[in-house]
C-alpha cells in the first residue's frame, strides 16, 4: 500500500513534476483529498469487507508484508517491494521467511511483531470469519513465529507465485486488539466501525451512508504520506456524484464508464481524466449443456453456431457507442492489466456475411419474422444480466439490435441481481452477462473456464483438455518471458471455441482535481499510490488548509 | 378521548402485526437468498451460504422463525444486519432521523405552501388569478417527485449553480464544527430535496384548502365577523382560517404515507442519506432483518402521522375539542 | 340514468374538464394506434454510434436518446404503458372497491365491522414499500402483476366511499319503497343502488388513474416496473437521467409527458366530481 521511496520518486518523474520528489519544510505536507464514491463502505475490517469502498478504505488503514509494484508482476519477486516485512527468503520450495520492519507501529503506538501476521493468517483461514479471501490463501499450509521479528510461511508445494499468495491478499490485523473478541463477532465488532491499522492513514470518523475520513499517521514508519487528509463521500448516483465533483465538492473518483459523465469530467477546467489499464472484463457466457447442465445445448452446444454470434457481434460499435472513443474491446479472458495481455491473442473477426454463412452451413434457415429455425428450434434464446447493471443492460439492448439482423432473437431476462447470480449458478440459463474484476495474477482464468476449477462461477460449463493443459503449463512457467507465449495460446484456444464472448472492459480513469500532484493509479488498487500525491502549496484550497 | 386513544392505539397495534406479518412472508417466500451472491458480483462458496445461514437462524423452519423474530421484535430487538454486520437498531439510528428532519421540514413546508395557495386562491375566487394558482397548484399535484426532483437539481445546482446537488452536508469542512455552521451547511443541502416534496404535497393541501376556505368565507359567522366592521385582512385569517384549518392539517397528517414513498425517490435522487435508501438498498441485498424493521418503522410513522392529524384538528377546532 | 343525464349536462358546461376529456381520448388513441403516430420504430437504433443523444431537431422533434432511438416513438409507444396500466388498475381498483364496499353496506353489521376494521388496518400499510418488495424479490414481474399489486392495494378508500354511499341509500325512500314492494337484494342493488353508485365509481376511477399512472412512473424509475428496451414513460426517465446534464431532453420530455396526461385526468376527474357530486350543487 505505501509507496517506498524509490517508487515514490519513479511516480513524480513519470507525472512531470518538477523538483526534487522529498522537499523538506514548508508545502512537503498538506492537502485534503475528498473521494466521491457510489456506495458506502459495508465492514472496515478487511477480511469481511466485501465492497470496493472497505477496500480502497482498509487498503490505506492496513498494511500488506509486501506490496506489488506498477506494473503488476505477480511471478518473481522482483515484481514486490518491502512493506512491513523489510526482506525475505526462500530457505526451501515450499517455506518463505519474512522478516519483518523493527520500527513497524500500529496507530496506538503498539509496534508491529511477528505474532500479527500469524494471527492474520489464522483469521483469514477460519470459516468462522467466512473471509472471502480464504481460498486465496489454500496453497499456504500454516504460518508460524520464529521470533518476534520473523513470521515462516509454509506451502503445500512450490509454484511460482508463491511470494504473491503469501502477501497480496491479507491485511496484518492487530492482534492485541482482536485477540479476546471472538472470531465470529469479528466482522460486526467496534474494531470493524473503527479500526486501528499500520498504514499510512489513520483512521477518524466513519458516518454512515455519509462519509468516511481517515488523517495521515505523522509516525508511519516508510514516511508520512504528503496528503493531510483522505474522506470518502458517499453519493449513490453516478450522475450525481460528477456533479459533486464538478461543484468543487469532492476531488476524486476512480471510475466513471459513461461517455457523457467523462465528458463532462473533460470540460471541467478544475479536473483532468487520469487513466490507467483496466482489470475488467464483462462477458456473455454461453450455456453449452442444456438448462440445468444436463445434455447440451440445442443451440449452444455446437460450437460453429457460437463461433457464428461471436462473428456477427461489432464489438468496436459497441463499445464506443457505450464508452465514447475510450473503450476497449477486449482480446479475450484477460484485461489490460494483466501482464499476459496481447494484441496477437487469436479472436474471431467481425464478419456477418461469416456468421450467416456458417449459420446455413450448420442447418439454420430463415423462418417466419426473419427468425432462423432448424428442426424445429427458433435461434432464439434469452440473456441474463443484473438489474443492478446500467451498462450490461444498455450492452444487452445493443446486442439485440445487433443479432436481430443475422436471424437471432435475442430475448433479454433482466433479473435481481441475487436471482441472477442464482439461476447462473444453477446453470438454468441460456446465456448470461457476466462481469469481472480480474485479479492481478492471470490463474484466475482457471475459475472462469477451467474444467477442473470452481464449476460454480465456469458458469456455461466450458471443458476443453487443450486450454486445461496450455493454462497449466502457463500458471507452471517460472518466470513471465516464459509464460507470456504459453498464455497466450490458451487465451487464443478459448476464442475459438467461444464458450463466451468478450464484449467490453470499461474504459478506466479517474477524475481527480487538477491541484493534485504526483498522481499516478496502479490499476488493482486505485489508491495504492495515494501516499505520494500532493498539493503544492500555491494550489490549496481552503479545505486543504 | 380515552376511548378514542385506545381505539387508534389498537388500530397502530393491528396495523404493526400486519406489516410484520405480510413483510416476513413476502421477504421469505420470495425466490433468492441472502448471502448467495457476495456484493459486486463476487461468488460466495456455498459452504460459506451454509454457515451464514445457519448463524442467523436461516435454516430452521419458516414457523420457528417467525416465532423468534415476533418475540424479539416484542422486547424491542430487530436483530442484526446481513449485509452491515451490526444491529438494524444502529442502522435506523443512523438514517431514520436523517428522513425525519426530511419529512418534517417538507410537511411544516407543504402546509405553508398549501394553506398560503388556497388562501390566495379562496379569496379570489373565480377570477384569473385563482384559475391560475389553480392551474398551479394542479401541475404540482400531478408531477411526478422523483422528475420534478431531476428538474429542479438540473436548474438550481447545475445551470445556476445556486444548491449543492447532492448529500446532507459538506464532508470537508473540519468536525468537530460548530453547531450554528454545520445547521446552516445541511439547511442549504435540506433545501432541494425538502422543496421536491413540498411542491408536490403542498399542491394537494392547496387543493382542499381552497375548497374550505371559500366555505368558511361564506359562513355566517363570517359574514357576522365582516357585519361587525373586522378588516378583511383579520376576517380571513382569524375567523375564516381557523375553522378550515382542519382539513388541511387532516391531509397533511395523511399524507405521511406519501411523504415516505416520495422520500425514498427523493432521497435517491439528491442522494440523501435516509432510511428510503436503507430500505431500497436492504430489499436488493435480501437484508431481511432490514426490510422487515423498516416496514415497522413505516407502519408505527403511518399511525403516529394519523394520531397527529387527528390531535391537529382537535387543537385547531375548539368544536372538535368539546366533542 | 336521469342522474347521469344531468351530470353530463353540467360536466359540459365546464370546459377545461372538457378539454381535458378530449386530451384524454387524443392520448388514448394516439396509444392504441401508435404504429401510425409515431414517426419511427421506438426500439430501432440507426445509429448507436453517430447518432446518439441527438437533440431536438426536424428529423427528431424530441431528439433521440444514448441508443440512438427516436424519443418522441418512444413517448409515444410508452403511452401505452402509462395509459393501460392506468386505466386497467384503476378499473380493477374500483371494481374491487366497490364489491366490497356494496358487501360490507348490505352485510349485517357485524361482517361490516370486521371488513371495515380491515380496511382501517389495510389503509395503513406501507403500500408502495409493498409493491416494491414484490417486484424486487421476484423474477422478471410482467405488465399485468405490475397492474394486479396496484389495485389490489388500491381499493381500500373507494371501499369506504361506497359502503358509506350505500348505508345512506340503504335507508332512502325509495329503497326503502323498493323493499317493501318484494324487491329481490340482486335486483335492488342492480336497477336502484347501481345507478346512484355509478357516478361516485367513475369519478372515483378517474382520479385514481392519474395517481396510479404516478405510481407506476416511479415503480419504472426504479428499475422495477416495465423492463427495457420496451419504453415506458418512468424507465425513460431512468434512462435520461444519467445524461440529465449533457442531453436533458431524455429525461425531460417523458416527464412533461407525464405531467400533461396526469393533469389531464385530474382535471377530467375534477369536472366530473364537480357534475355529479351533490355538495356541489350551488
Amino acid at each position: 500500500m505505501t509507496i517506498p521511496r524509490v517508487v515514490v520518486c519513479a511516480a513524480l518523474l513519470l507525472a512531470g513534476c518538477a523538483g526534487p520528489a522529498r522537499r523538506a519544510g514548508e508545502g512537503a505536507t498538506g492537502g485534503t483529498l475528498v473521494i466521491v464514491t457510489t456506495g458506502d463502505a459495508d465492514v472496515l475490517f478487511p477480511p469481511a469487507g466485501a465492497v470496493t469502498t472497505s477496500a480502497d478504505v482498509a487498503g490505506l488503514v492496513f498494511s500488506r508484508l509486501a506490496d506489488l509494484t506498477f506494473d503488476l508482476n505477480t511471478v518473481d519477486d522482483s515484481g514486490f517491494v518491502p512493506e512491513l516485512a523489510r526482506s525475505w527468503d526462500h530457505p526451501d520450495s515450499t517455506t518463505l521467511v519474512f522478516h519483518l520492519d523493527p520500527r513497524a507501529r500500529w496507530h496506538d503506538g503498539v509496534p508491529v511483531r511477528a505474532a500479527d501476521v500469524a494471527f492474520s493468517f489464522d483469521v483469514y483461514r477460519d470459516t468462522l470469519v467466512n473471509s472471502r479471501f480464504r481460498p486465496n490463501l489454500d496453497a499456504i499450509d500454516s504460518v508460524t513465529v520464529r521470533d518476534s521479528l520473523t513470521a515462516v510461511f509454509h506451502f503445500h508445494r512450490w509454484y511460482p507465485e508463491q511470494l504473491y499468495d503469501a502477501t497480496y491478499h491479507m491485511k496484518v490485523l492487530p492482534r492485541h486488539l482482536l485477540d479476546s473478541i471472538p472470531r465470529a463477532r469479528l466482522a460486526s465488532s467496534a474494531f470493524a466501525r473503527a479500526p486501528v491499522g499500520s498504514g499510512p492513514f489513520r483512521f477518524v470518523r466513519w458516518e454512515a451512508g455519509a462519509v468516511i475520513e481517515l488523517a495521515a499517521d505523522t509516525a508511519y514508519f516508510l514516511g508520512r504520506p504528503r496528503l493531510d487528509r483522505v474522506i470518502w463521500r458517499v453519493v449513490p448516483d453516478l450522475g450525481s456524484a460528477v456533479g459533486v465533483l464538478l461543484a468543487g465538492e469532492g476531488d476524486a473518483i476512480p471510475l466513471i464508464p459513461p461517455a457523457e459523465l467523462r465528458a463532462r469530467v473533460r470540460a471541467a477546467p478544475t479536473l483532468r481524466l487520469v487513466p490507467y489499464p483496466s482489470n475488467a472484463v464483462a462477458y456473455v457466457a454461453f450455456n453449452l449443456r442444456g438448462r440445468g447442465g444436463k445434455g447440451a445445448h440445442p443451440i449452444f452446444g455446437d460450437r460453429d453456431v457460437r463461433r457464428a454470434l461471436a462473428m456477427g457481434i461489432d464489438r468496436a460499435t459497441l463499445v464506443r457507442s457505450l464508452f465514447g472513443a475510450e473503450g476497449e474491446v477486449p482480446v479475450g479472458a484477460t484485461a489490460r492489466a494483466q501482464w499476459i495481455w496481447s494484441d496477437s491473442i487469436r479472436q474471431v473477426p467481425f464478419d456477418t456475411a461469416g456468421a450467416r454463412r456458417l449459420l446455413e452451413a450448420r442447418g439454420w434457415r430463415s423462418g417466419p419474422g426473419g427468425v432462423r429455425w432448424k428442426s424445429g428450434v427458433p435461434l432464439r434464446f434469452s440473456l441474463l444480466y443484473p438489474t443492478t447493471s446500467r451498462l450490461r443492460q444498455d450492452a444487452a439492448v445493443l446486442l439485440q439490435a445487433q443479432l436481430k439482423p443475422l436471424g437471432v432473437d435475442l430475448r433479454l431476462q433482466p433479473l435481481e441481481f441475487t436471482l441472477f447470480e442464482e439461476r447462473s449458478v444453477r446453470k438454468d440459463f441460456d446465456a448470461t452477462f457476466q462481469a469481472r474484476t480480474l485479479d492481478a495474477s492471470p490463474a484466475s482464468v482457471l475459475q472462469l473456464f477451467g474444467s477442473e476449477g470452481a464449476p460454480q462461477s465456469n458458469y456455461g460449463s466450458y471443458a476443453s483438455p487443450a486450454f486445461d493443459a496450455l493454462a497449466h503449463r502457463a500458471i507452471a512457467a517460472p518466470t513471465r518471458v516464459a509464460a507470456r507465449p504459453l498464455w497466450r495460446e490458451a487465451l487464443g484456444t478459448l476464442n475459438e471455441d467461444a464458450p463466451a464472448v468478450f464484449l467490453f472492459s470499461p474504459p478506466v480513469a479517474a477524475a481527480v482535481h487538477r491541484r493534485f500532484a504526483g498522481v499516478r493509479i496502479r490499476p488493482d488498487e486505485w489508491l495504492a499510490g495515494v501516499g505520494a500525491w500532493f498539493v503544492p502549496p500555491r494550489d490549496r484550497l481552503p479545505r486543504d488548509r | 378521548m380515552l376511548t378514542y386513544l385506545l381505539r387508534r392505539l389498537a388500530l397502530a397495534l393491528a396495523t404493526t402485526a400486519a406489516v410484520v406479518t405480510i413483510t416476513f412472508a413476502l421477504v421469505h417466500l420470495a425466490p433468492g437468498e441472502p448471502f448467495v451472491a457476495g456484493a459486486e458480483d463476487r461468488f460466495v462458496p456455498p459452504e460459506t451460504v451454509a454457515r451464514l445461514r445457519e448463524r442467523f437462524g436461516l435454516d430452521r423452519p419458516l414457523g420457528v422463525q417467525f416465532a423468534r423474530y415476533a418475540a424479539n421484535l416484542a422486547h424491542g430487538d430487530l436483530g442484526e444486519s446481513f449485509a452491515r454486520h451490526r444491529p438494524v437498531a444502529a442502522v435506523l439510528a443512523e438514517s431514520l432521523p436523517n428522513t425525519l428532519l426530511l419529512g418534517a421540514t417538507a410537511l411544516v413546508l407543504s402546509l405553508l405552501f398549501g394553506i398560503g395557495l388556497g388562501i390566495a386562491q379562496a379569496t379570489r375566487a373565480g377570477t384569473w388569478a385563482d384559475s391560475a394558482l389553480g392551474a398551479l397548484a394542479l401541475a404540482c399535484y400531478s408531477v411526478p417527485a422523483f422528475w420534478l426532483g431531476l428538474m429542479l437539481l438540473l436548474v438550481f445546482g447545475e445551470w445556476l449553480h445556486w444548491l449543492p446537488v447532492s448529500g446532507m452536508a459538506d464532508v470537508t469542512l473540519r468536525v468537530p464544527m460548530d453547531g450554528l455552521r454545520h445547521a446552516l451547511d445541511v439547511g442549504r443541502h435540506l433545501v432541494l430535496p425538502a422543496l421536491t416534496l413540498a411542491l408536490v404535497n403542498g399542491a394537494a393541501v392547496a387543493r382542499f384548502h381552497r375548497a374550505a376556505m371559500i366555505e368558511a368565507l361564506g359562513a355566517d359567522f363570517v359574514r357576522a365577523a365582516r357585519a361587525r366592521g373586522l378588516g378583511e385582512r383579520r376576517v380571513v385569517l382569524r375567523h375564516a382560517l381557523r375553522s378550515a384549518l382542519a382539513p388541511a392539517i387532516t391531509l397533511a397528517g395523511l399524507s405521511v404515507p406519501a411523504l415516505l414513498t416520495g422520500s425514498v425517490l427523493v432521497e435517491s435522487v439528491f442522494g440523501w442519506p435516509g432510511m428510503g435508501r436503507v430500505a431500497y438498498e436492504a430489499i436488493f441485498a435480501r437484508d431481511y432483518n432490514v426490510i422487515t424493521a423498516v416496514a415497522v418503522v413505516a407502519g408505527v410513522l403511518v399511525a403516529v402521522g394519523n394520531l397527529l392529524a387527528d390531535l391537529g384538528v382537535a387543537a385547531a377546532d375548539p368544536r372538535v375539542r368539546r366533542a | 340514468m336521469r342522474a347521469l343525464r344531468r351530470g353530463w349536462l353540467r360536466f359540459r358546461a365546464h370546459r377545461a374538464a372538457v378539454a381535458a376529456g378530449l386530451l384524454v381520448a387524443v392520448l388514448a388513441i394516439a396509444a392504441a394506434f401508435a404504429p401510425l403516430v409515431a414517426p419511427a420504430d421506438p426500439l430501432a437504433q440507426p445509429d448507436p454510434v453517430a447518432l446518439q443523444n441527438q437533440p431536438p431537431s426536424a428529423a427528431h422533434l424530441l431528439g433521440t436518446d444514448r441508443f440512438s432511438r427516436d424519443v418522441l416513438s418512444r413517448i409515444v409507444y410508452g403511452a401505452r404503458v402509462s395509459l393501460g396500466v392506468g386505466a386497467a388498475a384503476a378499473l380493477l381498483a374500483v371494481t374491487v372497491g366497490a364489491l366490497v364496499g356494496l358487501a360490507a353496506g348490505l352485510a349485517s353489521p357485524a361482517v361490516d365491522q370486521l371488513l371495515m376494521r380491515s380496511v382501517d388496518v389495510a389503509l395503513a400499510l406501507p403500500r408502495v414499500f409493498l409493491i416494491l418488495l414484490v417486484l424486487a424479490l421476484w423474477e422478471n414481474a410482467p405488465p399485468w402483476v405490475v397492474v394486479l399489486l396496484i389495485a389490489l392495494t388500491g381499493w381500500f378508500q373507494t371501499s369506504r366511499v361506497v359502503r358509506a354511499l350505500v348505508l345512506r341509500l340503504r335507508e332512502s325512500e325509495f329503497v326503502q319503497a323498493a323493499r317493501a314492494l318484494g324487491s329481490g337484494r340482486p335486483g335492488l342493488v342492480r336497477r336502484h343502488l347501481l345507478p346512484h353508485l355509478a357516478p361516485t365509481i367513475i369519478v372515483s376511477a378517474t382520479l385514481d388513474v392519474g395517481n396510479i399512472i404516478l405510481l407506476e412512473s416511479g415503480l419504472s424509475y426504479l428499475g422495477l416496473g416495465i423492463r427495457p428496451p420496451a419504453p415506458s414513460w418512468g424507465n425513460m426517465i431512468q434512462d435520461g437521467k444519467d445524461q440529465l446534464f449533457s442531453a436533458p431532453w431524455v429525461a425531460a420530455a417523458p416527464g412533461l409527458a407525464l405531467l400533461v396526461t396526469v393533469v389531464a385526468f385530474n382535471l377530467f376527474g375534477d369536472g366530473l366530481q364537480a357534475a355529479f357530486d351533490p355538495r356541489d350543487r350551488r
